[in-house]
């Protein structure tokens, strides 16, 4: 009996581990958010400064205020974090106009952080994606207060400026072009906006970056955009004047790259990942016709309601399973 | 039987709460705390109803079978909200015209159907008159301090006055009721809960004071 006895080592799953952790990839997604805050400041002003700073500090002390509460020592507090709610605080302020009033991120980020993410149990718990939340908290709060939005600093590169406070999303959804240049759509200058939806080339250089680390599945934000694009094109009688505009007006890139692909809030499977953002993409093309108005959020927003039914659903097939067959009773026998 | 109106009122305001505590009538609990002064008006004419309807079916419990009771029920308290309607109608337009829809579905709240149902079918007149007024006033209070909270934060005033110029659309919104719902019931059970606690320790105290003396009793009889 003894002879015979091997000693196996039992572990339950998972058994190929990485060594990065939260806070090394939560890092890495503020320094992909860095361009666009950088751009967003260079076309609005000190004040966007302003906003993005008000914005993560009160996400941050937020989260640490909660955790003093919970009896946290300040010791454990610093130990435990990790950046999520310093991600979460800057995309609040990047998705926000500049003519906000001061108090305008400093609700949405505590908000987005302490209901959204902290009540829910944490990081890694939340049912929705905090900063979307937050964002739609703003939005539904201020909006009508502020109005319009407002133009940057740097005029039109090439093509027609936009004189008003509407955004070329507003026009394009009204079903006019307007003449605007998908040049400056795409640098975001002269165009009415949020802080860091406006100039997407730092966006997607941000996004670029997160997919060579390995951050996200570069193919997932393309669904969506690509989906929401063609959509558009389907729904304006297959007019492909109206893809470029589509895709780069309003927070399609931003909400694409950074929200949407959040860990907590989308499908374990790739093919789930896959209806979830193709879903997306039907959902904020479809919304934006019916009700003229950006809905990236919202859609995102939708669609995070939606993942715990995708997974359910699809479920990876373990290796070498076969379904057993229904054999039907012999009732005879 | 000597009927117990204390306990009566505390089960309707506080410990049956039927907002709060039972989560009943949440229809126009979410739809018409936008302001404080709604509260009171959908307050007044549901603790009414509820009045009326709770003297009325007591009256005729014993004469209404068993197997019609729901629609029975029913119709007197449709009875009610059509007087409550008429009155208000005339009385003060205002009321009614903020009510809406919200006055005739009085009918099929689930406040009023339910103390019929629980309370007033089982009970005598004046406990029952009794039952109707402490749950309405518990449905008012909860009404009205909720409608005064997203008042407050969501138009900035409070019963119509105008405070300052802060407000956050949100709780005004409807997205805004559900969560002030969610965090007036999240206190509410953390105050009740903290209060029933020190209340058991204290019984608990009191009673192993006695338990034990009780046990050394009970033990030597069994010896016996």
């Amino acid at each position: 009996m003894a002879n015979d006895q091997v000693l196996y080592q039992y572990s339950s799953s998972p058994h190929v581990k990485a060594t990065r952790t939260t806070k090394q990839i939560m890092i890495r997604v503020c320094i992909a958010l860095l361009p666009a805050a950088i751009m967003g400041i260079v076309y609005f002003g000190l004040k966007a400064a302003l906003i993005i700073a008000l914005s993560l500090i009160s996400a941050v002390a937020s989260e640490a205020v909660y955790l003093l509460i919970g009896k946290k020592t300040i010791k454990e507090i610093i130990a435990q974090f990790d950046f999520t709610s310093a991600v979460t605080g800057l995309l609040v302020g990047l998705s926000i106009g500049v003519n906000y009033p001061w108090y305008a991120p400093i609700l949405g980020s505590t908000f987005a952080v302490v209901v959204v993410k902290m009540l829910f149990g944490g990081t890694g718990k939340n049912v929705v994606n905090p900063a979307v939340t937050g964002r739609i908290f703003i939005f539904m709060s201020f909006q009508a207060v502020v109005g319009a939005w407002v133009i940057p600093n740097i005029g039109a590169v090439g093509g027609l400026s936009v004189e008003s406070g509407a955004t070329v999303l507003g026009s394009v959804l009204n079903s006019n072009l307007n003449g605007v240049s998908n040049l400056d759509l795409l640098l975001g200058t002269g165009l009415a906006g949020c802080i860091g939806e406006t100039c997407k080339i730092a966006l997607i250089a941000g996004g670029v970056y997160l997919a060579i680390e390995g951050i996200i599945n570069i193919g997932y934000p393309i669904i969506y955009i690509a989906v929401t694009g063609l959509f558009t094109v389907a729904l304006n009688g297959f007019d492909f004047a109206y893809f470029l505009p589509s895709i780069l007006s309003g927070g399609l890139i931003l909400g694409a790259i950074f929200m949407a692909t959040d860990y907590t809030t989308t499908p374990n499977t790739t093919l789930g990942n896959v209806i979830y953002f193709v879903f997306l993409g039907l959902i904020t093309a479809g919304l934006r016709q019916a009700t003229h108005m950006e809905v990236v959020s919202f859609a995102i927003l939708l669609g995070n309601l939606f993942v715990p039914l995708i997974d359910k659903f699809v479920i990876n097939k373990p290796f070498g399973f076969i379904r057993a067959k229904k054999v039907k009773e012999n009732k005879n026998g | 039987m000597k009927t117990n109106y204390k306990k009566i009122a505390v089960d309707g305001v506080v410990k049956n709460n039927p907002t709060l505590k039972l989560v009943l009538g949440t229809c126009p609990t979410l739809a018409l705390t936008t302001a404080a002064m709604n509260g009171i008006y959908m307050g007044i004419a549901v603790t009414f109803v509820l009045i009326c309807s709770n003297v009325l079916i007591s009256l005729l419990r014993k004469i209404i079978p068993n197997q019609v009771r729901i629609p029975a029920f029913v119709l007197i308290i449709a009875t009610f909200v059509t007087i409550v309607r008429l009155l208000l109608d005339k009385l003060l337009p205002d009321a009614y015209a903020v009510l809406g829809l919200y006055l005739p579905l009085i009918v099929v709240n689930c406040i009023i159907l339910a103390r019929a149902e629980s309370f007033a079918s089982k009970n005598g007149i004046l406990p029952s008159a009794a039952d109707g007024l402490f749950m309405g006033v518990g449905f008012t209070l909860a009404l009205t301090l909720m409608g005064a909270v997203r008042e407050i934060l969501g138009s900035g005033a409070v019963f119509g006055i105008k405070l300052w110029s802060f407000q956050v659309g949100f709780f005004a919104s409807s997205a805004g009721a559900f969560f002030t719902y969610a965090v007036f019931i999240a206190v509410f059970s953390l105050v009740s809960g903290v209060l029933s606690d020190r209340k058991k320790k204290r019984a608990f105290a009191e009673k192993s004071a006695i338990g034990i003396t009780c046990q050394v009793e009970q033990q030597s009889t069994e010896v016996e």
